[in-house]
């Protein structure tokens, strides 16, 4: 009886584990090479709401910030650190801001060459930002930073206002990651 | 029988394993009061530590409750804004109260920084977020429209724009403006960005 316990234990672990460490085949990057950022590009309100949309292949972290906002640009190097850590392994990321659209080739990119920041950034230009906060999140007033994670199929499964607790946003990120691999391998 | 032991422990461990993943939404801040309920009195001190309750504070009109800070370039986009919005309701019975619940600014740095941007109305300092954890406050600036009983009437933005040549919709007046006449207050609730109000880790 104990025995069979351990084993079945022991298998469960091991099963959780693998899928926490992601040994499973990576999809191959899509991306540019990881030089400098890639240009920011302005969205409307429609166009940032389909960048959200999933198709059922990776899940996705969205990181609101802006260049005026401090704890924002504390938790950035944290969340650059994650996108290199991750999107090998089949994690979308996009950065969007709130700054102004005066300092889209100004000030942004010259905080995202600083960072050496790879994702896809959007910078957010709609004069009446309610439809989009209560679009993203019935809970969310508006307050920066804001980051969501996403499963692959567009549902939100993590979501943090605040600088993000870096331990806390990766082992979500595994979760989310892990069993999803696991359950499509078999 | 062990088999069976054995299989339903299995299940019991890979529904917690479910459970544990499933878990999903970190909720650390309080969910602001709904539209309509009677916001209690509180006590609060202001820069230079003297107590101020609510009541002694509040218009015969009503109140509004901002949320500011020193640092934000959001808020400081709004301190004209929130100065006239005080002057053109004293007259008219409505109180403006800026709250500070940043953990990250003092005091002495409230103080100094109405001074330096001539913001006359009371700024009280909510150390500890004891309001802010109140009202579910979690952006600077956020202000809350109360009644002269002290009924929240409307919970949001101040307009629809830091930048004051981008402003079209102006809720905060709207409401006050609708209640002065008697009648309701035709948005209840409006969202707009701005920086999280700094809480202790």
């Amino acid at each position: 009886m104990i025995g069979s316990l351990v084993v079945m234990v022991s298998i469960l672990l091991l099963t959780f584990s693998a899928a926490a460490q992601g040994k499973t085949k990576p999809k191959p990057r899509t991306t540019r090479a990881a030089t400098s950022p890639a240009p920011v590009r302005a969205v409307n309100t429609a166009e940032m709401q389909a960048l959200l949309k999933r198709d059922g292949s990776r899940p996705l972290l969205v990181n609101y910030w802006a260049t005026w906002c401090d704890p924002c640009r504390d938790e950035f190097p944290e969340l650059v650190k994650i996108d290199k850590d991750y999107r090998a392994r089949g994690l979308d990321f996009i950065a969007i801001t709130l700054d102004d659209l005066a300092d889209i080739k100004t000030e942004v990119p010259k905080f995202l060459r600083l960072m050496n920041a790879q994702m896809p950034v959007y910078l957010l230009n709609v004069s009446d930002p309610e439809p989009v906060i209560n679009s993203v999140d019935k809970d969310w007033g508006g307050a920066l930073p804001a980051t969501f994670l996403y499963n692959n199929h567009g549902e939100v499964v993590y979501k943090h206002f605040g600088r993000v607790k870096a331990d806390e946003l990766r082992a979500e990120i595994e979760k989310v990651m892990g069993p999803e691999k696991v359950m499509s391998n078999e | 029988m062990k088999k069976l032991v054995s299989i339903s422990l299995m299940f019991a461990l890979m529904a917690i394993a479910l459970l544990v993943n499933a878990r999903t939404i970190v909720a650390d801040i309080p969910a602001p009061p709904i539209i309509g309920s009677t916001i209690v009195d509180f006590t609060l001190p202001d820069t230079s530590g003297a107590a101020h309750t609510l009541a002694s504070l509040k218009g015969k009109n009503g109140t509004v409750l901002i949320f500011i800070a020193v640092q934000c370039p959001v808020s400081n986009g709004y301190n004209e804004r929130m100065e006239k919005l005080a002057q053109d309701y004293k007259a008219r019975g409505i109180n403006v109260i800026g709250i500070n619940a940043n953990s990250t600014e003092s005091a002495a740095d409230v103080k100094a920084h109405a001074a330096s941007h001539n913001l006359t109305f009371p700024i009280l300092k909510d150390e500890g977020n004891k309001v802010a954890d109140m009202l579910g406050a979690t952006r600077t600036p956020e202000a809350y429209f109360l009644d002269a009983s002290n009924k929240l009437l409307y919970h949001g933005r101040i307009d629809n724009s830091r930048d004051i040549t981008q402003v079209n919709s102006n809720e905060l007046r709207d409401a006050l403006e609708a209640t002065l006449a008697g009648k309701p207050v035709p948005k209840t609730t409006a969202s707009a960005f701005g920086c999280s109000i700094k809480r202790p880790e």
